[in-house]
């Protein structure tokens, strides 16, 4: 499994070596391993605890304007920027969760739901912060001092950095005991109980984890765009991300981050030929439902999928 | 042990339990007998804080369970061993049997060896089956699986709710030996049972449950006698 993993990453990284490869496509690749990124700290949720999280857009949204207002102000460090995304994602995400965690199935959705439609309707609204345009043309960050991440390529081995940093960690959870609680909640939250696990706490820590990649993620994003916007947190944006989940195989981690990628490209590819494209997405999005239910890269070895699908 | 007094509880405004009182001293195998829709699932579920009583008490050791989670309840030592063997069908045996131990408070490796140990000892079947998922094993060996799941976390109060239900005779005899070990070993035993004969065969005293309240209470020797179980019953 390991070998794979650093075959695939060494893989990744000669990208940018790819003879006459132009910039264009390096930003695609860019924003196909962020979303990949962060569907698969979606699927931390939704695959292994059994939780699907409609309010994702937010912890997404708040890293991009951690970063925008940093670097906006001057604060030119990368680091001070995924700090301080971490602490504001940190800080929503534990609200989010103590609350969304309390309840059950659709009320944990619509929970999460309407917390980010909050955190989406403040940022439009609020001019300090560029209202319903965002933050636009921000200046490139800083890796360290006089280090600009300044380049298509400098920004493309960001965000592959912060994707195997992000897939060791999911990982590592996901095999540890910590994951194995997971997954039996996810199968049955009861027995969970009964054999004496404080269920809620788990899925908290699990949100948590989940939250806290996903607003890196969010960080970086300005990086490369030099711009953050409130859309980056509607609720459709989180409809992306489960889409990506389900289209790559759910409980899988690599499915996600590769439903992630296909569905951007898709998307990119789409909108340069047709205003409808999302006609196109959509017909897509119905073939893999129907001939490849089990996401492109298939369950079969997901454990109890089929109790999960039947018994929810 | 466990103290049961005056129960009164229901799902949303309909009541189930209607006043149910019924003890299991410590070390002592209890039946709880009954057709089906009585309560008795009911009463068990209460009992684990799924569902809070309306009125009356139930103690544990001194402790009010009333006021508890579920996962508290685990903890000071009840296992509950559900209906129709509700084990984790997608992780395998032995992650089946790491989640019962490993939600105890101190556990060492030492404590770890010595469970698997004893699991193994009395469930043979189960060493062999280690690395399978829980849904490939038999009935018969999921509610073994299910029996040392709450081994593992050593529980000193075990509620079975009807462990024989859907099992082949010779399964049947397992379980039935099962709670007699259980007995040995200091384990208190409610066994939720439909089929007296069996229950009545391994227990101290017995309970006989109709429409949400005990209506005979006496030892198993004395039940088995009595007219009472036949027409409550139909054994």
């Amino acid at each position: 499994m390991a070998w794979r993993a650093l075959a695939a990453f060494a893989a990744l990284a000669t990208l940018p070596a790819l003879p006459g490869l132009p910039t264009y496509y390096l930003l695609l690749a860019f924003d196909a391993l962020l979303f990949g990124a962060i569907a698969m700290s979606l699927d931390l949720l939704m695959g292994y605890t059994g939780l699907v999280s409609f309010g994702h857009a937010a912890f997404y949204g708040l890293g991009a304007y951690a970063t925008a207002i940093l670097l906006e102000r001057g604060v030119l460090s990368v680091w001070a920027c995924l700090g301080a995304a971490l602490v504001v994602v940190g800080l929503y995400a534990a609200i989010v969760s103590y609350f969304a965690t309390a309840r059950r199935g659709i009320y944990f959705a619509l929970l999460t739901l309407i917390f980010a439609e909050v955190v989406y309707t403040f940022f439009r609204y609020t001019q300090t912060f560029g209202g319903s345009d965002g933050i636009q043309g921000l200046p490139d960050a800083l890796l360290w001092r006089g280090v600009a991440i300044d380049t298509p390529r400098r920004k493309y081995y960001l965000v592959l950095v912060y994707l195997a940093a992000a897939y060791a960690i999911c990982r590592v959870v996901v095999t540890s005991h910590f994951g194995r609680v997971l997954v039996a909640i996810r199968e049955n939250e009861d027995r969970a109980r009964f054999l004496g696990y404080n269920v809620q706490r788990y899925k908290m820590a699990a949100c948590m984890i989940s939250a806290l990649l996903t607003g890196t993620a969010g960080a970086i994003y300005p990086i490369r765009s030099a711009f953050a916007t409130p859309d980056l947190m509607l609720w459709t944006e989180s409809g992306e991300f489960i889409i990506s989940v389900m289209i790559g195989g759910l409980g899988t981690l690599v499915g996600p981050i590769l439903g992630g990628a296909f569905f951007t490209i898709l998307r990119d590819k789409a909108s340069s030929f047709v205003d409808w494209y999302f006609i196109v997405i959509g017909g897509v999005l119905v073939l893999i439902v129907l001939f490849m239910p089990a996401g492109l890269l298939g369950v079969r070895r997901l454990v109890g999928f089929r109790q999960w699908r039947h018994g929810a | 042990m466990l103290r049961i007094t005056d129960v009164h509880a229901g799902y949303g405004a309909t009541p189930i339990l209607f006043g149910v009182s019924l003890e299991v001293p410590s070390g002592e195998a209890v039946a709880l007998l009954g057709r089906n829709g009585m309560g008795k699932t009911t009463l068990m579920k209460t009992a684990m804080g799924f569902l809070k009583p309306w009125r009356g008490a139930i103690e544990f050791d001194g402790h009010d369970l009333t006021r508890l989670t579920p996962h508290e309840i685990a903890r000071l030592g009840i296992g509950l061993v559900p209906e129709s063997r509700r084990i984790f069908p997608g992780l395998t045996v032995r992650e089946n049997l790491e989640l019962g131990l490993s939600a105890v408070a101190n556990r060492s490796a030492a404590l770890r060896r010595r469970r698997f140990e004893e699991v193994f000892h009395h469930f043979p079947r189960l060493s062999e089956r280690l690395e399978q998922p829980g849904k490939t094993l038999s009935g018969g060996e999921q509610q073994m699986l299910a029996i040392a799941r709450v081994m593992m976390a050593g529980a000193r109060l075990i509620l079975m709710d009807e462990p024989t239900q859907g099992l082949a005779p010779a399964f049947i005899r397992l379980i039935r030996d099962m709670v007699t070990e259980l007995k040995r070993l200091g384990v208190a035993v409610l066994l939720v049972e439909q089929n007296a004969r069996v229950a009545l065969a391994v227990c101290d005293r017995g309970y006989i449950m109709e429409k949400g309240a005990i209506v005979f209470a006496a030892s198993a020797t004395e039940l088995r006698e009595s007219p009472v179980t036949r027409e409550k019953l139909g054994v």
